[in-house]
């Protein structure tokens, strides 16, 4: 709590906010760029990283989390919550063997789109039973 | 009640901001702050679920994403982009002039956040009013002729589920950046009160937050 106490003692100047912003500017441009490169079953991870980077800068000098541990406790937590969603969600997709509607009687062979027998990764052909990249 | 916070807190209970069930600005700021972060918990959890609902159904129909994301325009996308960015940035600037007691530099730091987040509003309107147009729609209502790749409903569903709830989450950001204009022409904002300006920028920085997520999810799926 004590951390979170003396806010009128971390006063950001705008040259940290100026250099922040291009950080954030140059990721803009880093993550456009990569989109144009196959990364093959990384392409959305490759994304979410550098997402995750810019997003690390915003918490982090934009929201003062540097210097405010008690609520970057909160956020965390939060994000921890999202996380364990988020595992579970993909240990169920990477190891069902087929999703199709529920109404369906037999299952579609041959359907270019949607909804696929063997489920595969995104953007590349990989089936979904090997472990998450 | 207003006589006992006077003689707890002797250098800050003269500021007509303290609230009487606060023993100090500093209490109160804190206070403020905790909920503000508790309430963007919820908003992380809330847009979670369609984060997840959206890689679940990426992961099973790659094909008709990647098609129907070529009907997003990169370029209004990554502009869009650098505009909420750079609102982020004179957000944190208008907390910086109210703590070192620059008046009007909040006020100007303010009504660009304001005008930035009209722009993005605006090119978000004319995205959205041209694949009305050409009725790229949600679910039952996705009336585009001539796909070739089938399925292409469920990734504009995601579409228009998450950019417009993020939109709506813009818009009130509007309306409390208004209020805050105001409150700071009448001059309401200095070193010792400026707890709404950081509570306002802490959730407008988590709407910047989540744009940087549905950015590259939606935009550049490749």
């Amino acid at each position: 709590m004590s951390e979170s106490n003396s806010h009128a003692a971390h006063i950001t100047g705008p040259k940290t906010y100026v250099a922040v912003l291009l950080g954030l500017l140059v990721f803009t441009i880093i993550t456009v760029q990569a989109s144009y490169i196959d990364f093959g079953s990384m392409n959305t991870v490759v994304a979410l990283i550098i997402a995750t980077i810019k997003a690390s800068l915003v918490a982090l000098f934009f929201m003062h989390l540097r210097h405010d541990k008690f609520n970057a406790v909160i956020f965390v937590g939060g994000l921890l919550f999202l996380s364990i969603f988020l595992i579970w969600t993909l240990f169920d997709l990477s190891t069902r063997e087929t999703i199709l509607p529920s109404n369906l009687k037999e299952p579609v062979l041959e359907f270019p789109g949607a909804p696929l027998n063997k489920p595969v990764r995104p953007s590349t052909g990989q089936p979904a039973g090997t472990p998450a990249p | 009640m207003s006589t006992a916070t006077h003689t707890t807190s002797a250098d800050h209970g003269h500021s007509p901001f303290l609230q009487h069930h606060f023993r100090d600005m500093d209490q109160q700021f804190n206070t403020a702050k905790i909920g503000m972060w508790l309430f963007l918990v919820t908003e992380i959890l809330m847009f979670g679920g369609l984060f997840i609902g959206y890689g679940i159904m990426h992961a099973n129909h790659p094909q008709a994403f990647l098609a129907a994301h070529h009907h997003l325009d990169r370029t209004l996308g990554a502009i869009n982009t650098i505009v909420l960015l750079f609102s982020s940035f004179t957000m944190v600037m208008a907390i910086w002039a109210a703590q070192t007691s620059r008046k009007s530099l909040v006020i100007l730091f303010l009504v660009i956040t304001l005008l930035c987040a009209a722009t993005f509003m605006g090119i978000k309107y004319s995205e959205y009013s041209h694949k009305f147009h050409e009725g790229l729609l949600p679910g039952k209502y996705y009336t585009h002729e001539g796909d070739t790749v089938p399925g292409q409903f469920l990734f504009f569903s995601f579409y228009f589920m998450m950019t417009g709830l993020h939109g709506i989450h813009v818009l009130l950001g509007m309306i409390v950046i208004s209020w805050l204009i105001f409150r700071a022409v009448r001059g309401d904002f200095g070193p010792d009160y400026y707890g709404p300006l950081d509570i306002t920028g802490l959730y407008w920085h988590l709407v910047d937050l989540i744009w940087i997520y549905l950015f590259p999810l939606m935009y550049l799926i490749s």
